[in-house]
């Protein structure tokens, strides 16, 4: 192969980039889950708000 | 449904990358170096594809003021950002033994790309001006349509003006029955544009999800701070006649 080292370099980033966007969405969007539950969860046994004056 | 997608996705890209880098054979004047258009130009085509959805997402916010609009505009702009930065690093790889150079800034293309990377990561970082999502949304809106205006520039700048990129070789009207390239090479490309939009679509809904996700964090940390400032306002208040009364 020709120019090996540019077509590897290329391919590398974009493939590589992709790959490492996707695992790192699929982490934020599991942390934001886990979050968005204990806020569920922190409201559904927090007791009822003040009630206004 | 997305776990679907994200699969097709993937087996798409392996079978689409293993055809273009070891099945179809070199160019004859550019040599192996012409492999990088396979990853270039779907990224460029989908950099493309994710700001027009950004800018229309925007108008959907302005038109509705529904923050589903703009979750849509912010999971394209961020994707958009991606691929854009693949395109330049691409190109560059492919310039340098091609062209001799890996840049250069008086090429119209390049100029208006870069620009466009730049537009984009204004558009990110504006964002984070305001926590009031309806303002944000507004407001990333109108700087979202501002700067979709550099995409038909960069599309059409290699035929406005004089450079060292080329005018398209499949993408012109003119040419998507009769492109200037041998067959083979046609179809690895456009399997590699289908195969990275698959994931395309795999990573706007993953990222619309999440942008749905921290909107209700954000609320709710919004709220939060809001019943706190209310409470300690409600201490500050001074004790009610009764309470006087009885001291």
């Amino acid at each position: 192969m020709q120019d090996l080292a540019f077509v590897i370099a290329g391919w590398g980033v974009i493939i590589g980039g992709l790959a490492a966007y996707a695992v790192l969405l699929l982490k934020r969007l599991s942390l934001a889950r886990r979050v968005s539950i204990g806020i569920r969860q922190q409201a559904e046994s927090a007791p009822p708000p003040d009630r206004p004056a | 449904m997305t776990r679907i997608l994200g699969l097709v996705a993937l087996i798409a890209v392996v079978a689409a990358s293993a055809n273009a880098l070891f099945v179809v054979p070199a160019d004859v004047n550019q040599g192996d170096a012409q492999r990088i258009m396979y990853v270039h130009v779907p990224s460029a085509w989908l950099a493309y594809l994710s700001f027009g959805v950004t800018a229309l997402a925007g108008i959907g916010y302005l038109w509705r003021r529904d923050l589903r609009f703009d979750a849509i505009a912010v999971a394209g702009a961020e994707i958009g950002v991606m691929f854009t930065a693949f395109a330049i690093w691409g190109g560059m790889m492919w310039g340098r033994p091609v062209w001799g150079v890996f840049w250069q800034w008086e090429d119209p293309r390049l100029t208006t790309t870069a620009l466009l990377l730049a537009l984009y990561l204004g558009y990110l970082l504006f964002r984070r001006l305001t926590d009031d999502p309806h303002r944000r949304a507004a407001r990333a809106a109108v700087v979202g349509l501002i700067a979709a205006v550099d995409i038909p520039i960069v599309h059409f700048s290699v035929e406005w003006w004089r450079g060292l990129h080329q005018t398209p070789t499949i993408g012109s009207p003119d040419k998507v029955l009769n492109p200037s390239a041998p067959g083979l090479f046609v179809i690895a490309l456009v399997s590699m544009v289908a195969a990275f939009t698959l994931a395309w679509a795999w990573l706007m809904m993953r990222r619309y999800q999440l942008a749905r996700i921290e909107w209700q964090i954000e609320e709710h940390g919004r709220l939060g701070r809001i019943t706190a400032a209310r409470r300690a306002a409600m201490a500050a208040l001074p004790p009610a006649d009764g309470a006087k009364e009885g001291a």
